[in-house]
């Protein structure tokens, strides 16, 4: 009879240190969402007027933007946010959805834009209205290799 | 051959297929029973139009809103311009409201409600994109208990409000807020009635926008700037011309600039080359950004753009309304 008093015990003990030990305090790892890097060369893969797709109608083939550092740079220019090279922002560098050109000279025009990764490409996806502000367009870029 | 058709007692047939529609068309759902409206107005003046409505009720449904719809020019900034009010022996008169974005119709699939109207009626018979249905609710509502209302939406618009010389046909559309565009087994809830007449706004210093005949050429977006793409297109469908027959056709074109100069560019090149859209469409079409078109300094605005369409040779061309007058484009977004 004592002895199964002490098992018990004993068990008990096990039971408590175990449970006592599977308690572990689980470390986060800070995950830092990598800074969205825009810079290169982007040409125009897809481009809409009013909903209107303008690949047809229009040779974007030639057009490139190029992002270094803070600046940008317009290359055989077509309707674009701004006319001129300039700088530019981000309004958040992990999280952007904002991207305001500032062309040399000019004042700062804002675009809302998104980043997504399409078949392994990052695309640059903006909206903007270069002439009416009725008339709206949709151009997106994708990296030049 | 020819072959007559007897049916016995068509008189007959006749008188019940009447009465049945009659019956139908009497049973329930709102409904627009005429539209008076003048046929001509000069810019800047306020033009009555009276809407009469008949609303055959069934069933115990609501109490619900009365909506109304109304098509027209986008340039005449209706929302502004206009003052609708209603008045009904039953209903008691009151103002129809402007709807905003916030407003959802309940059947409408997410769009507000002049979304839902210009995905359900489109912008009826009239040529260019450049209209806008304008929505509103009536301040009272109303329960469907089998009574019937009649009574008169009464419009008060403003018209040409972008002072343009216009020809468009105008459309209405009454609905209740409960059941919007759709029918039942009590009947259909919605009414439209789209002009067959061009309404004429006369007097403007601006261009003629005319959303009622087939042009010879336009020019998309209706409404842009030199910094926009415009798409031109002739139709050569339209009428015939000296250029009919021809398959090669260019774009020769003037443009007015702000600091009081003119450029122009008449070439046959593949700059103004107009591409037929298919083979056997005799639609030929040129998109192109205008600041670089006419290759202007960044200190220059195009303000206008008078233009011809030529053949390959240059020789033959043919201009506004199939004339030797040049079409002509301004360049403006109101």
């Amino acid at each position: 009879m004592k002895k199964n008093y002490n098992i018990k015990h004993v068990l008990l003990l096990l039971m408590v240190v175990l449970m006592a030990a599977s308690c572990k305090t689980e470390k986060v790892l800070p995950q830092q969402e990598a800074l969205k890097d825009v810079s290169g060369s982007w040409q125009v893969i897809s481009a809409t007027r009013n909903g209107t797709d303008l690949a047809a109608l229009v040779d974007f083939t030639q057009f490139r933007i190029s992002f270094d550092g803070t600046g940008y740079k317009l290359t055989n220019k077509l309707p674009f946010i701004v006319n001129q090279d300039g700088v530019f922002t981000l309004d958040d560098p992990q999280y952007p959805y904002k991207i305001t050109f500032t062309a040399t000279g000019g004042t700062a025009v804002s675009t809302a834009f998104t980043y997504p990764i399409v078949n392994g490409k990052r695309q640059l996806s903006l909206t903007f209205s270069p002439g009416c502000s009725n008339n709206s367009y949709v151009y997106v870029l994708q990296r030049v290799n | 051959m020819r072959s007559n058709l007897h049916i016995k007692g068509k008189k007959l047939w006749r008188a019940c297929t009447c009465l049945i529609l009659g019956i139908m068309l009497a049973c329930c759902g709102e409904e627009i029973t005429g539209v008076d409206q003048p046929a001509a107005a000069t810019v800047g003046s306020t033009v009555p139009i009276t809407v009469h409505i008949n609303i055959p009720t069934a069933g115990n449904g609501g109490p619900d809103y009365l909506i109304f719809g109304f098509l027209v020019p986008k340039g005449w900034k209706t929302a502004q311009n206009a003052k609708i009010t209603y008045n009904s022996e039953a209903l008691g008169g009151g103002v129809m409201t402007l709807l905003t974005d916030a407003t959802l119709p309940k059947n409408g699939g997410g769009l507000t409600w002049p979304a839902y109207m210009k995905k359900t009626f489109g912008i009826g018979a009239n040529l260019i994109d450049d209209m806008e249905w304008v929505a509103y609710q009536s301040e009272k509502s109303y329960t469907h208990n089998g009574n019937t209302f009649t009574g008169d939406i009464l419009i008060n618009l403003k018209v040409g409000a972008d002072n343009n010389n216009t020809l468009v046909k105008l459309g209405y559309v009454i609905t209740d807020s409960g059941n919007g565009f759709t029918s039942d087994s009590n009947g259909t809830y919605y009414s439209v009635v789209m002009s067959k007449t061009c309404f004429e706004v006369t007097g403007g210093s601006g261009d003629l926008v005319d959303f009622c005949n087939p042009q010879l050429t336009i020019v998309d977006p209706p409404k842009s700037l030199d910094n926009d793409f415009v798409t031109l297109t002739f139709d050569g469908n339209v009428a015939d011309t000296p250029l009919s027959g021809k398959n090669e056709l260019y774009l020769c074109a003037t443009a007015y600039t702000s600091d009081g100069k003119t450029i122009a560019v008449c070439e046959q090149t593949d700059k103004t080359k107009l591409v037929q859209t298919s083979p056997t469409s005799k639609r030929y079409r040129l998109t192109f950004w205008p600041k670089a078109f006419f290759n202007t300094t960044d200190a220059q605005t195009i303000t206008k753009m008078e233009y011809f369409v030529t053949d390959k040779a240059g020789t033959t061309k043919v201009g506004y309304g199939n004339t030797l007058e040049p079409f002509v484009y301004t360049f403006k977004c109101g």
